[in-house]
């Protein structure tokens, strides 16, 4: 093939093709391929694109028209006005502290227990693995008329420590509700894989099950531990419905409520919105471009059990 | 090692497994069955909303929910249950089929053996790991009437002269919706299906290609049966999601404009805490439970072991 420019072929090659007479009708299929990804990616990203650009343009040009879909000046000032007329690192600081203790809570308690189902036969251990796994069919919002009733007037410890509502410990409870049973099928499922003849070296070695856990199986386990810490925390982070039901002020209200509260009767601050949406939206895009493969294995592993 | 030490030790190990499962059913028990058992309990009272006081109704409720006024579906059924039951159908079915249909395709074009495939990966799951209330006002400031990105986009390439009012209009408020739910959902089809695609057999393909199969045949000969399973799972977790977020709905819509896209999620919502009717929304809540194990009994028998739902 004389007619074909160096370039070309050095392009053909990066495409792994061996043959001459076959590269056109591979080499359009993987066009397409990409052609076809390029125009989903672009369409995945316009909208975070359009939302960023919102955030950094004043009000009054984000409402001018035509749509401008480059900013002409941009500006962080909507990110410091959020900060300085609204409590927004009250809200970020929430958002920590309820994301971090469920994960923590999460993890700690599913890692043990997903561990034991894995290992341990034990008098209707089927029955629980079941019922646990089975809780987390429960539809969250069917249960909001009992956690509102619950939280306003805890049942055991009310005489203590009075109403819950309007409280992190009230969103931390609750968010260890969609997260545990879900933290101890992806542990138990994990486990499932690592080679059982670790425990038996562990035993052999003389270990007790507790050392043995925690010297040979947890490090082995750290990837099943990111997965679940990393949904843990991305899914107590952006919830929203127990979040509206149980709090009411910023000493409770998480980042998603506090992008809500942008929205008045019949009008929205749009570039505030933005802003304060850039910033409860930043875990998710970090841990996306970050620990995709965690991600995935987590989900793959609590969704679909091989 | 002292003599004490070694029975703390024998003591601790025999207790492994309840101090290892222990708190988690504890926990469990404590956050959600005692919730559940309350859910039941409050759909048997009606709450006066002046007053506050409780009044034992049994059954009433449900009776009210879904027979109400006759007039719906067969003459029997609550009109309003019967309207808000179709605006879910036509919300998930939507959603859930043209986010599959896509997913699907993303996921078989980053099957194949392409550069850089680990960023678009990267790339495509981003939508679902955002808050989805981010999501809901982002679509719904996308949507916007007058300086919306996507009435602008239109007007600027000249596909229309006038401005659309997409979230008045209850049908394309409805589709508004829908296409935020597609952005929002479907990636997470993409990771089911591309961990489901891991599962065939390279040897299989080249095997069917030497028999010469058509692509369409080798796809549904080849892929399909190992795509089963994951496919399954997949519609279900969506569907069973759907049915049950509220997120997307209550920023974009709020149910409107009119009750248009009032589904059974927002309506919850709205006679529990908005109309503060808590003995009516735990009814629906337990009609909302049914359906979901109903759904997931349909899948258990299909796949013959315990799906599970994020």
């Amino acid at each position: 093939m004389s007619t074909r420019t160096s370039y070309i072929d050095r392009i053909v090659d990066g495409f792994g093709l061996d043959t001459d007479n076959e590269w056109p009708s591979v080499v359009r299929e993987r066009l397409v391929s990409y052609g076809l990804l390029g125009l989903y990616v672009f369409v995945v990203w316009f909208p975070i694109y359009y939302i960023l650009i919102t955030s950094i343009q004043p009000t009054a040009e984000v409402l001018s028209l035509p749509v401008n879909f480059l900013p002409a000046r941009p500006t962080i000032d909507n990110y410091v006005d959020i900060f300085a007329n609204r409590p927004f690192e009250l809200y970020t600081l929430n958002s920590l502290i309820v994301a971090s203790t469920t994960t923590l809570i999460c993890v700690t308690l599913g890692t043990l227990t997903g561990y034991t189902f894995s290992r341990h036969d034990f008098l209707g251990n089927k029955a629980l693995l079941l019922s646990i796994v089975g809780a987390r069919m429960i539809p969250p919002i069917a249960l909001i008329v009992p956690f509102f009733a619950i939280m306003s007037n805890p049942p055991l410890v009310g005489g203590l420590t009075g109403s819950l509502y309007d409280t992190k410990i009230a969103l931390i409870l609750t968010y260890t509700f969609f997260n545990l049973p879900f933290a101890v099928w992806i542990m138990k499922n994990y486990f499932d894989g690592v080679p059982e003849s670790l425990d038996e070296q562990a035993q052999v070695d003389g270990c007790s099950q507790w050392e043995g856990f925690v010297k040979i199986i947890l490090p082995v386990a750290k990837p099943g531990i990111a997965a679940t810490a990393i949904l843990a925390f991305i899914f107590s982070w952006n919830e929203f419905v127990f979040a509206l039901v149980l709090t009411s002020s910023e000493q409770a209200q998480t980042l998603p409520i506090a992008v809500s509260l942008f929205i008045a009767d019949d009008f929205v601050d749009w570039a505030h919105l933005a802003a304060g949406g850039m910033i409860a939206a930043l875990p998710g895009i970090l841990f996306g471009l970050f620990f995709q493969r965690y991600i995935v294995s987590g989900l793959t592993q609590g969704a679909v059990k091989e | 090692m002292s003599q004490s030490s070694q029975s703390i030790r024998r003591t601790l190990d025999r207790l492994f497994v309840p101090l290892t499962v222990g708190p988690t059913v504890l926990w469990i028990a404590g956050i959600i069955v005692y919730p559940t058992l309350q859910l039941f309990w409050s759909s048997l009272f009606w709450t006066n909303p002046i007053t506050g006081a409780k009044e034992f109704v049994g059954l009433e409720n449900f009776t009210d929910l879904l027979l109400g006024d006759a007039g719906g579906w067969f003459g029997v059924l609550n009109p309003t249950f019967v309207n808000f039951t179709w605006h879910t159908i036509v919300y998930v079915g939507f959603s859930v089929s043209i986010s599959f249909l896509l997913g699907l395709g993303v996921a078989l074009l980053l099957n194949k053996d392409l550069a850089g495939r680990g960023w678009l990966r990267t790339a495509v799951i981003v939508p679902w790991i955002l808050p989805y209330v981010m999501s809901g006002l982002m679509w719904r400031w996308m949507f916007q009437a007058q300086y919306g990105a996507i009435n602008g986009v239109l007007m600027q390439t000249g596909l229309i002269d006038n401005k659309i009012a997409f979230l008045s209009d209850g049908t394309l408020a409805m589709m508004a919706l829908i296409i935020a739910d597609v952005w929002v959902f479907t990636p997470f089809i993409i990771i089911i299906l591309l961990a489901g695609l891991q599962n065939v057999p390279e040897q299989l393909y080249d095997a069917a290609e030497v028999d010469g199969a058509s692509r369409w045949s080798r796809f549904w000969n080849v892929t399909y049966p190992f795509l089963k399973p994951s496919i399954l799972v997949a519609l279900t977790i969506r569907i069973i999601f759907d049915i049950r977020a509220l997120d997307l709905v209550w920023v974009m819509t709020q149910g409107g404009p009119g009750k248009s896209t009032e589904v059974w999620a927002s309506w919850l919502y709205r006679t529990a805490m908005v109309f503060g009717r808590p003995g009516e929304g735990a009814a629906l809540g337990v009609v909302l439970l049914a359906v979901t194990f109903a759904i997931v009994a349909v899948l258990y028998k299909v796949f013959g072991e315990t799906p599970y739902a994020t």
